[in-house]
């Protein structure tokens, strides 16, 4: 299974930015939620593996 | 005639603005009741502020440095304008303090939520160095 990593950008500004890898579906809004704190968010976007699970789940639900 | 100006922040944790100045080399003096800034020529800030850098810290400036909290809680900065313009202690250097709090506030969080420290390096990008932390879920 692939480890779950979390990548955390700062730049001289103080504003930072949250990378995560081996994440799928909503798992990563929690981890998104702690490192955020009080901070404001100005951007978001997703990648592939987060609609990963999404996609799986639809399937199975097809299939019965 | 110099005067001290307020430069925005959205630091708010006096613990992480401390950490980050020592990083940065200073010896803060923290006044959690608030104190009196008073600057080159006798000059002083209208509001206390609860973390002071002594002028004798801060090579070849007017004043001391000050962060006081505004009614919101959020640290503003509070600079001799003739410093900010002379002797670098500008919104760069401020940013460099945001940075150095931003990355003492991550690892204290990582550590509460028990995120496992994989590692710190620092980037050079064309926007200047930045700090990339890497963790691991346990």
């Amino acid at each position: 299974m692939q480890e779950k990593l979390i990548t955390i950008e700062i730049d001289e500004n103080g504003n930072s930015s949250l990378d995560l890898e081996g994440f799928q579906g909503q798992g990563c809004g929690d981890v998104a939620k702690d490192f955020r704190g009080g901070d404001s968010v100005t951007q978001s976007s997703k990648k592939r593996e987060f609609y990963a699970q999404t996609v799986a789940v639809k399937q199975s639900q097809q299939q019965m | 005639m110099s005067q001290y100006e307020e430069l925005t922040t959205t630091m708010t944790d006096q613990q992480y603005l401390v950490e980050a100045l020592t990083e940065m080399g200073y010896k803060p003096e923290v006044q959690t009741a608030g104190a009196a800034l008073r600057g080159y020529g006798g000059v002083s800030w209208n509001r206390p502020v609860q973390v002071t850098i002594p002028r004798e810290q801060l090579r070849g400036a007017l004043a001391p440095v000050g962060f006081g909290r505004d009614e919101t809680g959020v640290f503003q900065a509070v600079i001799d304008d003739l410093d900010r313009k002379c002797t670098g202690l500008n919104e760069s250097w401020l940013g460099r303090v945001a940075q150095a709090y931003k990355e003492r506030q991550t690892m204290a969080v990582a550590k509460t939520k028990g995120y496992v420290f994989r590692g710190r390096e620092v980037v050079q990008t064309p926007q200047g160095p930045k700090v990339q932390l890497r963790f691991a879920v346990r």
